[in-house]
């Protein structure tokens, strides 16, 4: 046995020509679905999204970073060509509140509460093609200070669909 | 007295007067009373005093950056990026802080109040400015057709809305954003009545009344191009078996209807039949051509169509019997109703 291995070492060319005949019997056994050549992709323009509104709405622990994040917001978009359309506050800030016992076994009438504050803030834009949309948004979202959550909801319009037409018969 | 005893030594012979002046002070405050007023008091412990030594000031800090900026310089150089409140950069009078009464807030410099507050310092206008001009080649225009609300609901029927979130959080990833919204107006789909019928049954309270908007929302796949593909699926597959005729729908008859057809009820064949009896006309038309006779041809009779479709659909009040009666009168040439004071 080991003769036969050492044989199987010191010969190469021996070991190659044997693979080759197993592969091939291999390759003759299995059935092989033909192989179809890729068909290229037609060549199509990709249009640009419009986005008929975009919305956000920002939502920070601090109104004045709001404000002058929003303020920011509105200077970018005069400056890129981008119309505003509505730009408001909440009158009041949500509040989260938790209460407790202020002791922590009894005296059950005597408590305390804690609350956390959400200010928000919202800007409406108009019109917006897609890459003017992503370039805005990118720029905004960069400049995002710290404590402060953005939410962008965009209304995009699209065409009818073509399948969307009666049967004919 | 341990003063008497460590200061006596046995065979000195002691000056009496010295001693006396250790037991007592009265005897020194007789001699010298008018040259030292203020009572001297035994400091034993030897505490200094201690005096607030003021600082001196190196000589080598130099003064103030802010202090030596020139008033035409370019802000943006100085302060490229988001960064908390520096003293010495910024060559502004700021003061922040609760303000103690009669006083002025505190100053800028050690002032953690200005720290702590994210500052728009690298966002000044003529900044946004040049950098809106750098990040402009990247935009493009919004076509100028499309100038109104009408126009663009006339191209673009269909609204597609998703939301997309930025806030710090371990993930970037928010769950919400998945979620695709799809409104279009029913009135922008090609739809006769039948299907129309069926379309609004198929979407049940998808479709609002008021606003004749029909609203797909998708949030069960976990990526939002799945769910604007199923949005876009559920579209598509109910308008296309609103389409469909089934074999038993044709099966609906009068009994099936939910609402009252003024053309398919006896009612219609009692007008047209009267019709023609009061022309002295022969009245030989089928079932079929009775009830897609036009109502208009009679005189007043597509008013009473509509008040006895009225009187079924809305049921009877006060409004509704109100009009029958008057439709009745004008169809069948009746004086109008007098009012009985």
């Amino acid at each position: 046995m080991n003769a036969i291995r050492g044989l199987w070492r010191t010969t190469p060319l021996v070991r190659s020509v044997l693979n080759k005949i197993t592969l091939n019997r291999q390759f003759a056994t299995a059935t092989i679905p033909p192989i179809k050549p890729i068909e290229e992709v037609p060549n199509t323009v990709e249009l640009d999204k419009l986005y008929k509104r975009v919305e956000l709405e920002m939502r920070g622990i601090d109104p004045a970073v709001l404000l002058s994040y929003s303020w920011f917001c509105i200077a970018a978009a005069s400056n890129l060509g981008i119309e505003v359309t509505k730009s408001w506050a909440l009158r009041k800030a949500e509040k989260e509140r938790h209460t407790l016992l202020r002791c922590v076994h009894i005296y059950k009438k005597h408590r305390v509460q804690y609350e956390i504050r959400t200010y928000f803030r919202f800007l409406h834009l108009q019109r917006l093609t897609g890459s003017t949309c992503d370039t805005f948004l990118e720029y905004i979202e960069r400049n995002l200070p710290e404590g402060c959550a953005l939410k962008v909801t965009k209304v995009e319009c699209q065409k009818m669909p073509d399948h969307l037409t009666p049967p004919q018969e | 007295m341990s003063l008497f005893i460590r200061k006596y030594k046995p065979g000195v012979v002691y000056n009496t007067q010295i001693l006396w002046r250790l037991n007592s002070t009265t005897a020194e405050t007789q001699k010298q009373g008018e040259e030292e007023e203020e009572f001297r008091v035994l400091d034993i412990l030897q505490k200094k005093t201690r005096i607030q030594k003021k600082a001196a000031r190196r000589a080598d800090i130099q003064p103030d950056r802010s202090e030596k900026m020139p008033t035409d310089q370019n802000w943006g150089n100085v302060w490229p990026g988001p960064r908390s409140f520096h003293p010495s950069s910024v060559p502004l009078p700021i003061r922040q802080g609760y303000v103690p009464k009669g006083q002025a807030p505190p100053g800028k410099k050690a002032n953690a109040e200005l720290m702590k507050i994210p500052n728009f310092l690298h966002l000044t206008p003529p900044v946004i400015k040049t950098q809106c001009e750098a990040i402009k080649p990247f935009c493009t225009e919004w076509p100028k057709l499309l100038n109104s609300e009408e126009a663009i609901e006339k191209h673009y029927p269909v609204e597609v809305i998703t939301s997309d979130y930025c806030h710090a959080s371990p993930t970037i990833r928010n769950p919400l954003a998945r979620i695709v919204t799809m409104r279009v107006k029913l009135s922008d789909l090609k739809l006769d009545s039948r299907a129309r019928d069926k379309f609004l049954r198929l979407v049940g309270d998808k479709y609002d009344e008021k606003t004749d908007l029909v609203t797909f929302t998708a949030d069960r796949c976990p990526v939002r191009k799945q769910n604007l593909d199923y949005v876009n699926y559920l579209l598509t597959a109910c308008y296309h078996e609103s389409w469909t005729v089934e074999d038993w729908e044709k099966e609906k008859c009068l009994e099936d209807m939910e609402y009252y057809d003024f053309d398919m009820h006896p009612s219609k064949k009692n007008l047209v039949n009267w019709f023609f009896m009061s022309n002295n006309k022969e009245n030989n038309l089928s079932d079929d051509e009775i009830k897609s006779f036009d109502t208009s041809s009679i005189p007043n009779g597509v008013e009473y169509k509509n008040a006895v479709s009225e009187l079924f659909n809305e049921g009877e009040n006060v409004t509704t019997l109100k009009n029958y009666d008057t439709a009745v009168r004008k169809l069948l040439g009746l004086p109008e109703k007098k009012v009985v004071d």
